[in-house]
């Protein structure tokens, strides 16, 4: 041994050690035993109406993406999310344009003309109800500047080839 | 934020911004079976899509849930042109378009095919394909005749008739290249035989996909839709990022606990031989077995829904444990919510709160069974442990003993230097 160390302070060392740990993991079990800190409303699910060829999965998505997740809850007439605070009427807004943005999966279509999004602030449960319409999108003869932004791509693809 | 939902949102920005990029789609195999052409049948419609190419996507194989229809797609196109041949044809169906009016949209652009079929409606398929029509005529008779276009074809199904359309090419750089017209061939013969022997239509769907996936190389997911009960395998098969492959169905795709439900997909099941639960055997499911059960509604499947949470993998380990609970007690909610409270005490189930008999509504008549979650707040994991000892006494305790144990060790670094000091006064 380099270091020349008595018995005794070995067995102190080995007691504040024990010490030590023990008191960490009664820590731990007072915070896996103590009830749950009341933070508002957690967001409890998202029920999807209304669709018919696009998958609830990719609406669901999309909506959670603007704030209605897992670990968000509302708080009085605010949403909390793991990543900002905001106003729930404008969650609810951008939920809206995010469920009207959806694809269907592997294509560019999007095929929801409109979505509605309508929060139960006591059960936090979302109800989302799009409309979807194939035959309003633009897929020929777009031209306009709007349709390019629409499809996020350049109009030259959507050119008539019949 | 944890990792997962990280990688959802990236995937989420990728499909809403990166689809566009798509150079070049392919599904090579397409199938779609009729054996119920009433509709009565819950599993009497099935269709499904397979590929050796990338981006097999859920649009190579698209259900309508209102107006039952599917519409299979795929080309050696430009991928825009097959975005606007999917549309303008769900567009048409829509407005309630007969399967060949549909699939004849295809003709209009090059290299691509629609594959378009319901029940009461029939099937079609349209634009550039390879493709074997199974019909069984009205004397009983079941004819298999070949079609064949490059672009501007059309082959039909008739509405009434059992049958089937296989389409099947080889993709590109597939090892098996060419076996696409024998494998063609025999799969629809082998499919005329199970229309004859009276399989489902979700069944003879699997078989079909199990052969040309193992024969001819084209394996990748894709997924398949039963159009009657409108169930689809959704993103079970198909791949998760941009320009990759999705599952071969030729494979192994999970091992599952039958008793407690547990279950693990592969590869990584290939480090497990026992359930870890509770060390029962593991039974192993093939890709395509895997595909006919999602999609083909038997006596005893039961439909659970969960509501309360939409936490990942959530709603698919309660399914499970459901299912397995129902097979082993019936419909008794008391045991139902026993097992759901192991799976969480387990650590099956994450996120939840434990669940009483009252959360789990039962309807043994229609198989259904629906579990009430309650979410933990503040991102808990597990529910909160029941001790006899007040926790708030605990945290006290915990930090006192801590703090003994801190101070002990700086007694005994400064240990020498104490007890002299102490010396030197006395």
């Amino acid at each position: 041994m380099f270091i020349k160390v008595r018995r005794d302070t070995l067995m102190i060392l080995l007691l504040a050690f024990l010490l030590i740990l023990c008191g960490r993991i009664i820590t731990y079990v007072a915070y896996a035993s103590s009830p749950e800190v009341d933070q508002g409303v957690p967001i409890a699910g998202i029920i999807v109406k209304g669709n018919d060829v696009v998958p609830i999965e990719t609406i669901r998505e999309n909506v959670q993406a603007a704030g209605f997740r897992e670990n968000s809850y509302i708080d009085g007439d605010m949403l909390v999310t793991s990543k900002r605070t905001l106003p729930l009427s404008e969650a609810i807004t951008n939920a809206e344009q995010f469920a009207c943005k959806s694809t269907v999966p592997g294509t560019t279509l999007q095929p929801i003309a409109a979505a509605d999004v309508s929060v139960d602030e006591k059960t936090g449960i979302v109800t989302v109800t799009v409309i979807e319409d194939f035959s309003t999108i633009p897929v020929s003869n777009t031209t306009s500047a709007d349709n390019a932004s629409y499809n996020g791509v350049n109009t030259a693809q959507f050119k008539e080839t019949a | 934020m944890n990792k997962k939902t990280k990688y959802l949102f990236l995937g989420l920005i990728l499909f809403l911004t990166v689809f566009t990029v798509i150079s070049e789609v392919s599904a090579t195999c397409n199938i779609i079976v009729i054996t119920d052409p009433t509709g009565q049948d819950p599993n009497g419609v099935a269709a499904g899509s397979m590929s050796f190419a990338k981006n097999m996507f859920q649009s190579s194989f698209l259900m309508s849930k209102d107006k039952q229809f599917a519409v299979l797609s795929g080309g050696e196109g430009n991928s825009s042109d097959r975005v606007q041949a999917i549309g303008q044809c769900v567009a048409a169906l829509q407005n309630g378009a007969s399967p060949s009016t549909a699939a004849s949209v295809a003709s209009s652009f090059n290299g691509i095919r629609l594959v378009v079929g319901g029940p009461n409606v029939g099937a079609a398929i349209g634009g550039s394909f390879d493709a074997y029509v199974v019909e069984e005529q009205d004397n009983g008779e079941i004819t298999v005749t070949p079609y064949s276009s490059t672009s501007g074809g059309l082959a039909v199904l008739q509405e009434g008739h059992r049958g089937a359309i296989i389409h099947l090419r080889n993709s590109e750089g597939n090892p098996k290249m060419g076996t696409a017209d024998s494998v063609r061939y025999q799969t629809a013969v082998n499919m005329g035989k199970m229309i004859r022997d009276g399989y489902p239509a979700t069944r003879i769907v699997g078989e079909g996909m199990r052969e040309v996936a193992t024969d001819s190389g084209e394996q990748y997911g894709g997924g398949a839709v039963n159009l009657v009960s409108r169930v689809t395998t959704g993103d079970m098969f198909t791949p998760t990022e941009m320009n990759s492959t999705g599952y071969p169905m030729s494979e192994n795709y999970t091992k599952s606990c039958p008793t407690c439900g547990w279950s693990v997909g592969f590869p990584e099941a290939d480090n497990y031989q026992v359930c870890p639960v509770d060390g029962s055997q593991l039974k192993t499911t093939n890709a395509c077995d895997a595909l006919i059960n999602a999609i083909t509604v038997t006596s005893n499947t039961t439909s659970v829904s969960v509501y309360g949470s939409d936490r990942a993998g959530l709603a698919d380990t309660t399914e499970a444990i459901v299912q397995a609970s129902v097979t082993k007690y019936g419909y008794n909610p008391d045991q139902i919510a026993g097992s759901i409270n192991k799976g969480i005490h387990n650590g099956l189930i994450m996120g939840v709160n434990y669940v009483e008999p009252k959360d789990i509504s039962v309807k043994e008549n229609s198989r259904a069974v629906g579990v009430y979650y309650e979410p933990l707040a503040d991102g808990r994991t597990s529910p909160p442990w029941n001790l006899p000892v007040n926790s708030f006494v605990l945290t006290i305790i915990g930090t006192i003993q801590t703090a003994i144990g801190i101070i002990l060790i700086l007694l005994v670094i400064f240990r020498s230097r104490l007890i002299k000091n102490f010396q030197d006064r006395k």
